[in-house]
């Protein structure tokens, strides 16, 4: 028998109370949602009861075989023959039979719809019907492709081909049948149906809706909720609004497109982190990245570096959000946080957004074919040196293919794309070449009547390139170019790039020409996304959906580096040192859901009733393997003259269930609440479930009568507010007291290992909001403006420990973090006739966040060096993640007087930003721009302090400080070099001219052009943006940037796109 | 369809509870741990490990403060060189870090893990207390203060050395190995040197020179996160980070790899009888006793280091310029230890004609020559401290030498409230001149002569009595 320490749980006791919880959560689920009876498995074939009636009605029969059966039995009275009477006389026959029997003179059908009820329903067949028609844009006439037409209450459903032509086959049982057509941006209009012929042409016209109070969005509300419902603000954006953008990934695809959140690539290089944040800073502990869903599975959105392979690639983090599947969308919905996010619990403080892919499209197979070709050139506006551009870039070729699959009819659906595209980059050798492959299907099939299936599988294969960013000791392009770091690396030489003569320059050109070509720096990525929904809807108004799925990624990163490589970077003959850095990191999510829908009327009041329950389980499993002392060409590790390795493994298991209901009055009055209580295996052992409610408001006068009179005016209005907590789970394993492990000279060696915390709960972020969404004149000006406050409690902070407790730092929940705002969105549309329309967008948001309460916590850096040269920190009283350092007073001499340190030299994080955009369009031309800003925040240029250093500048140091000390005391004036990062910078500019053929075999042609990054405008003389989160200090560690260091900007590209449609 | 919705809730349950099945925790936690077996053993090895990273911190530090290294490179601290020591400084934390992690594992080790593990023998717990003494003998020799225990009080460096003695004792009285307990007999004279006690010192530092050879050393292993962190910076690492004063770059590299950098570590010294006869010699000369003294430092050239290792070593990728000076010497050149010195050769190699002679254990240029025309206890003393200088280089010594202390650090006292203002501040002796003075000279390429600003043995003498140094004057 294996002992066990003595107050210790045994491990299956652990995992029984584990699958215990789950049990007995599925339990409960399955009992609120299906209303079934005590006992379970009761079918109608096999209970056997005996029956005698003479002369009684039909309730009056039901009724006897109710008191002797557990069944409750529904008719619909007023159809099934009323006023008959019924004899029987049945012995030990089932239910079912007995039913069956009674009712075999007329045409109904009898189901059993849990282990408690019995439905008849009366069956009446019609003749088949099929409703055809095109649908246009009411203000341009033009035809819509891409629009959904479906029978309302049940599973068929078809969508408008490229001409905006459509065809439903309307189901044979149904008899009041009511088409609701429905397309994002447009009002959604319902037709009412006779069954009186066996064709009906309805051609519809649909209005632009710029509010959308009728949208449907799932994000956040477990099933289907209409906007005007709802009590938080849900972003929805169409494939229209993207599909002219060519972005390479989800965020870039994103910036400037979420009115309230701010999406910043902190580097140019393929695989870049973003820093993504809408609401704030809300957490000092994890990254302010959102959670990201594709068809309600949970992805992996690592933004950060890794645990394990130097926790990054050359200087620089790999993201997780860059391979995020983004072929085939259909729309992409955001919500930032607060009540919009409680359904989601521990896991959604930051905010959800989530991708809805095609599956299916009209009933002939529509086929897009795409081609996007274009130029990549550098940005250089941010360089200091004229000659860096010439020195590490190129012009690069941008190439995108793309062929896209839609079709189906009433009861399947099928979409198919496949994309390729390959970059070679910016840098010289192609250093920063990227090549990615999309695959995507995407499924949707009726089973019955009642069921419907969804599926979507897609492949993403991503490699790219990466040359060294930062400073890592040795050879760095960029540090060596920029920084001055060429007058102490290789042979040395003058680094005064623009003051070279032509024979000094063409030295150090051949020299960096060599030292970037021997870099062999590669990432390749493999990964594989699946979803699988089922919905069920048992009655017009409740609907089941359980939805499962998995997104599995591998990551393989390799660092070549060769002798060769290492000889000429140090100028020395170096022969043993060549060394191969491999690195996996293999992540597996899986995400279940069910939940159910009960949609109730009475009177003048509705009810949406929504219960669910979630899992996920993401792994984390992290392998490094290195050979050092290998021959140069070498390409594995087998042949080193010395191999080691190291492994990381995390794992999470969270499980949560919730219950919402949302009522209304007279479709202008809502009451939203919801709770969700949630498991996770990372809380500690003292803390059981975690719950967060909401509760929220939404109101819309425009519904009111009275709105009619001022209707020319104020033409749609909503108001709401609401409050509602999120979390952030800790770090897996982070609540456990540990010894670890580690070899030494062969031997096993113990030592402390993190000094655990049984009290670890997630930090719980509570969001106060109110705002109101206005339209005026027929909606031509949109007005949304809100403000939020919200406070995140048990804030996460990773305390360090006294050194005399001989411990290493521990996760805590003990600080409070606020963040308030201001936001604004206005959409103004001056122009809108048949032909014309010019369209403004702006946002503004405002943001004020501060560390109220560090609990007694030490503060702490979440990015940059030591805490002598400049950090980033968070610290009480101030807002997280300032610029600290030291700070150098000159007197009228120009002389340094005096140097504090660890002074705040300026926040990170903007007061202001927010994103523009203009639309132009007249017939079948279209010119767009948007372009996104900040204002009030702060960033260390480490790269100008290094000139300063190296002598390749003074970087206006008063030049009496410089005869006096040289460049010795270039670490104690850092605020010198701190420079505000005010910025507007237009991401895309782009027109384009769609045309209809009407001979030939395109159906449509589209020809566009777009320069992406086209303009920058910035206070700094360094790229704002291009800051190297990638270092926060750990894996999906919080990151405000701040510090600019040897990064590449975003290189700018000129691509034509032609898309035809057959 | 009913059967349908149930087949999804099977399903989902079933998959759900399968999954959740496995709570894979990568960790061991200590109540597990001390159920298992061979508990002292790997504790024991996980003590020896965090020597290595303890030594790691002190020496790569200490030496830098010093006048013996110079950052060459950004990486390392920046600041210690001038030298300036905050309170905040991360390295300040690091060094203090490590020192406690090594005394409170320690602990850990004889009150925890022995009584979990019954097969736990005499030795084992005698090299715990021998682990633990030297903790409390670092907090002393590099701190102001330090606290004794989790979050304590902060004891001085007299209370951290009558702790350290304390558990040398309780070692000795443990310890069976004849070589070993010699080895602790001289780390108990290197205390009482630390305190100022002449007589202890000179009994147990007698008592060492029984084997004139002896020699303890903490090994390294690169290839599981514990290197020689000097080694790389002087030697192994690409770019070489840090540089000697000229006038000790015959002592330069003390470790290197001739193999693979992980595979080819090499131990620091720690423990080594020149120890002993250089703790004689200063108490001789600071009782006057100048000719014993000169016998002894004579004697310790004959006996001790000339029967140490020389190797043969080819250093031809040596650079020296890592980056923030580019003016050191590379090719054989003469020096003057200062402006009024004399030029003096041999102290600069030339790495890049042929192999290099290096001591591994302990290298002097100092000659019997030299200690026979010191006559004054100025002249001895100054002869004492240069040989210590250049005997126990890249060892972590020079910076206690040179009378520098580290404060308690910022976090330490953020956390515990019986840090005192004054416990934060750091001991630098006012003769210590800054803005890296200490590591810099002039190479006059014309002359072929590289002459050092200061020579601090020089400079320690003409403050002999400072109260930071010189422990049995002052």
């Amino acid at each position: 028998m294996q002992k066990y320490y003595p107050g210790s749980k045994h491990p299956t006791w652990s995992l029984f109370t584990l699958k215990m919880k789950l049990t007995i959560v599925l339990l409960f689920l399955s009992n609120a949602l299906l209303y079934a009876g005590p006992t379970a498995g009761q079918s109608m074939n096999d209970m056997k009861i005996d029956l005698s009636a003479k002369d009684l009605p039909l309730r009056k029969v039901l009724d006897l075989i109710e008191t002797k059966s557990s069944f409750v039995i529904g008719y619909e009275n007023n159809t099934i023959n009323t006023g008959k009477v019924f004899n029987i006389d049945a012995k030990q026959q089932s239910v079912a039979q007995i039913l069956k029997q009674l009712m075999k003179n007329s045409s109904v059908e009898i189901r059993q719809i849990s282990d408690k009820y019995i439905l008849i329903n009366t069956r009446k067949v019609f003749p088949p019907m099929v409703v055809s028609g095109t649908v246009t844009d009411k203000r341009t006439g033009e035809t819509l492709p891409g629009v959904s037409i479906k029978v309302k209450g049940s599973t068929t459903v078809t969508q408008t081909d490229s001409k905006g032509s459509y065809r439903l086959s309307i189901p044979t049982d149904k008899e009041d049948v009511i088409i609701e057509v429905r397309s994002i941006g447009f009002k959604a209009r319902e037709f009412n149906i006779l069954r009186n012929t066996a064709n009906l042409t309805i051609n519809v016209q649909l209005e632009e809706d710029l509010l959308g109070l009728d949208e449907v969005v799932v994000t956040g509300q477990g099933i289907d909720v209409s906007k005007r419902r709802l009590s938080s603000n849900v972003v929805s954006i169409s494939e229209k609004d993207i599909r002219d953008i060519p972005a390479s990934r989800i965020d870039q695809l994103l910036q400037s497109k979420l009115p309230n959140a701010q999406i910043r690539l902190t580097g140019g290089q393929a695989g870049a982190t973003s820093i993504i944040r809408s609401r704030g800073v809300n957490s000092a502990f994890i990254s302010s990245t959102p959670i990201i869903y594709v068809d309600g599975v949970r992805m992996d959105n690592l933004n950060t570096k890794a645990t394990l392979g130097g926790g990054s690639a050359t200087g620089a983090a790999i993201s997780s959000i860059s391979d995020i599947p983004m072929d085939n969308i259909e729309k992409i919905e955001f919500v930032n946080g607060g009540a919009a996010t409680t359904l989601y619990g521990s896991d959604a403080a930051n905010g959800v957004i989530q991708i809805i892919t095609k599956k299916g499209g009209a009933d002939k197979t529509d086929i897009t074919l795409e081609t996007q070709l274009g130029v990549e050139t550098p940005t250089a506006d941010y360089l200091h040196f004229k000659r860096t551009k010439d020195l590490l870039f190129q012009n690069g070729f941008y190439q995108k293919y793309n062929l896209a699959l839609n079709g189906g009819n009433g009861k399947f659906g099928y979409s198919f794309s496949g994309g390729y595209q390959n970059s070679t980059g910016t840098q010289i050798y192609d250093q920063n070449s990227n090549r990615r492959i999309d695959l995507r299907t995407g499924l949707r099939a009726t089973l019955g009547n009642n069921v419907t299936y969804e599926s979507s599988f897609s492949y993403v294969s991503n490699k790219y390139k990466r040359s060294r960013n930062g400073n890592q000791g040795g050879y760095t392009g960029l540090w060596f170019a920029e920084s001055g770091a060429s007058a102490i690396t290789g042979p040395k030489f003058k680094n005064d790039l623009d003051a070279m003569t032509p024979d000094e320059y063409a030295a150090i050109k051949a020299y960096v020409d060599q030292a970037e070509a021997l870099q062999d720096n590669g990432i390749s990525i493999n990964r594989f996304q699946t979803s699988q929904v089922f919905k069920y809807q048992p009655l017009k108004n409740l609907t089941f959906k359980a939805t499962g799925g998995v997104d599995y990624r591998a990551q393989r990163q390799q660092i070549i580096t060769t002798n060769k490589y290492l000889s000429h970077t140090t100028n020395t003959s170096i022969t043993d040192q060549g060394s191969i850095d491999n690195f996996d990191r293999n992540y597996l999510g899986l995400t279940f859901e069910f939940n159910g829908q009960y949609e109730a009327k009475a009177g003048d009041f509705s009810f949406i009733t929504t219960a669910g329950g979630q899992f996920f389980r993401n792994e984390d499993h992290q392998i490094e393997y290195l050979g050092s002392n290998i021959r140069d060409g070498a390409q594995t590790i087998s042949i080193a003259a010395s191999r080691t390795s190291d492994e990381y493994y995390s794992a999470v298991t969270s499980y949560g269930i919730y219950l919402q209901e949302n009522a209304g009055y007279k479709n202008k009055l809502f009451l939203d609440l919801g709770l969700r209580g949630d498991g996770n295996s990372a809380f500690g052992k003292n803390i059981g479930i975690q719950y967060y409610p909401k509760i929220g408001i939404s109101y819309i006068p425009s519904a009111e009568p009275y709105f009619k009179a001022i209707a020319n005016v104020v033409s749609s209005a909503k108001i709401r507010g609401n409050y509602g907590i999120a979390g952030n789970f800790p770090t897996p394993f982070a609540n456990e007291r540990t010894i670890s492990f580690v070899g030494f000279n062969g031997a096993q060696a113990a030592s402390f290992g993190q000094p655990g915390n049984p009290d670890l709960k997630p930090e719980k972020t509570s969001t106060i909001e109110a705002g109101i969404d206005l339209g005026f004149l027929n909606d031509q000006v949109i007005i949304s403006a809100g403000f939020y406050h919200s406070i995140t409690r048990d804030a996460l902070f990773v305390v360090p420990p006294a050194p005399s407790t001989g411990q290493t730092s521990q996760l805590q929940n003990t600080g409070r973090i606020l963040n308030r705002g201001l936001e604004f969105n206005t959409i103004l549309t001056p122009i809108k006739t048949g032909s014309t329309s010019l369209k403004f967008n702006l946002s503004v948001n405002t943001l004020y966040n501060k560390v109220l309460s560090s609990g007694g916590a030490a503060p702490f850096n979440i990015n940059g060096f030591s805490a002598r040269t400049v950090q980033t920190v968070v610290q009480e009283g101030y807002p997280i993640g300032f610029i600290r350092g030291n700070y150098g007073v000159f007197d009228d001499k120009g002389l340094l007087v005096s140097t504090t340190a660890q002074q705040n030299l300026g926040t990170t994080v903007p007061d202001l930003f927010g994103s523009m955009g203009i639309n132009f369009q007249y017939k079948s031309f279209n010119f767009f721009a948007n372009a996104d800003y900040q204002k009030g925040a702060y960033a260390v240029s480490f790269d100008r302090q290094f000139r300063f250093n190296y002598g390749a500048s003074t970087e206006g140091i008063p030049q009496a400080e410089i005869d006096k000390s040289g460049r010795t005391r270039w670490l104690d004036f850092t605020n010198m070099f701190v420079e505000k990062t005010d910025f507007i910078k237009v991401r895309t500019i782009g027109v384009n001219y769609n045309l209809k053929p009407a001979k030939g075999i395109a159906k449509s042609i589209n020809i566009g052009f777009s320069v992406v990054n086209p303009l920058n405008f910035s206070a700094s003389s360094f790229d704002p943006e291009a800051t190297i989160s990638g270092s926060s200090q750990g894996q999906n560690g919080a990151t405000t940037g701040g510090i600019s260091y040897s990064t590449y900007s975003a290189p700018r590209q000129f691509v034509t796109t032609l898309r035809a449609n057959f | 369809m009913k059967t349908y919705i149930k087949n999804i809730f099977i399903a989902t349950a079933i998959s759900i509870s399968f999954l959740s099945c496995k709570k894979d925790n990568p960790n061991i936690t200590d109540e597990v741990y001390l159920n298992t077996t061979n508990v002292s053993t790997t504790w024991l090895a996980g003590l020896k490990r965090q020597m290595a990273l303890t030594m790691n911190q002190v020496i790569v530090n200490t030496e830098l403060v010093s006048d013996n290294y110079y950052n060459n490179r950004t990486l390392s601290n920046k600041v210690f060189d001038i030298p300036q020591i905050d309170n905040f400084d991360l390295d300040v934390n690091n060094i203090q870090s490590a020192i406690q992690r090594l005394r409170e594992s320690s602990e850990y080790g004889l009150t925890t893990v022995i009584n979990a593990d019954k097969t736990t023998t005499a030795v084992q717990k005698a090299e715990m207390y021998f682990i633990n003494a030297y903790s409390h003998l670092l907090s002393g020799e590099l701190f102001t203060g330090l606290p004794g225990a989790a979050k304590g009080v902060v004891l001085s460096p007299a209370q951290h050395y009558a702790l350290a003695i304390t558990a040398l004792d309780q070692a000795l009285a443990l310890q069976t190995d004849a070589g070993e307990k010699l080895a602790y007999t001289l780390l108990k004279a290197r205390v009482y040197y630390d305190m100022g006690d002449a007589v202890q010192a000179r009994i147990f530092a007698t008592a060492a020179m029984a084997n004139p050879l002896l020699l303890k050393q903490q090994a390294f292993d690169g290839q599981n996160g514990a290197p020689n962190d000097f080694q790389t910076y002087i030697f192994s690492s690409t770019t070489n980070e840090f540089a000697p004063l000229p006038r000790l770059d015959f002592l330069d590299p003390k470790y290197y790899n001739t193999t693979t950098i992980a595979l080819d570590q090499k131990p620091v010294s720690y423990i080594k009888s020149e120890e002993a006869y250089l703790i004689v010699a200063e108490v001789q000369v600071s009782g006057n006793d100048l000719t014993g003294a000169q016998t002894t430092l004579k004697n310790l050239l004959t006996d001790v280091i000339a029967k140490r290792p020389v190797v043969s070593l080819s250093d031809v990728k040596e650079t020296r310029n890592g980056g923030n000076r580019t003016d050191y010497p590379l090719t054989a050149v003469k020096v003057q230890f200062d402006k009024n010195d004399i030029e003096r050769s041999g102290y600069v190699l030339n790495r890049k004609i042929a192999n290099i002679n290096i001591s591994t254990v302990s290298g002097t240029m100092v000659t019997a020559d030299d200690i026979n025309s010191a006559t004054t206890q100025d002249a001895l003393l100054y002869l004492v401290y240069r040989m210590r200088q250049e005997i126990f280089i890249s060892e972590g010594r020079r910076m206690t030498d040179l009378g520098i202390k580290f404060p308690v650090s910022q976090t330490e006292q953020l956390n515990n409230p019986n840090v005192k203002p004054a416990d934060l501040v750091a001991q630098i002796p006012a003769f210590i001149p800054k803005n890296r003075e200490m590591d810099d000279f002039t190479n006059n390429t014309a002359t072929g002569v590289v002459t050092m600003k200061y020579d601090m043995n020089k400079v320690m003498v003409a403050n002999k009595t400072a109260k930071e140094i010189f422990p049995f004057i002052n």
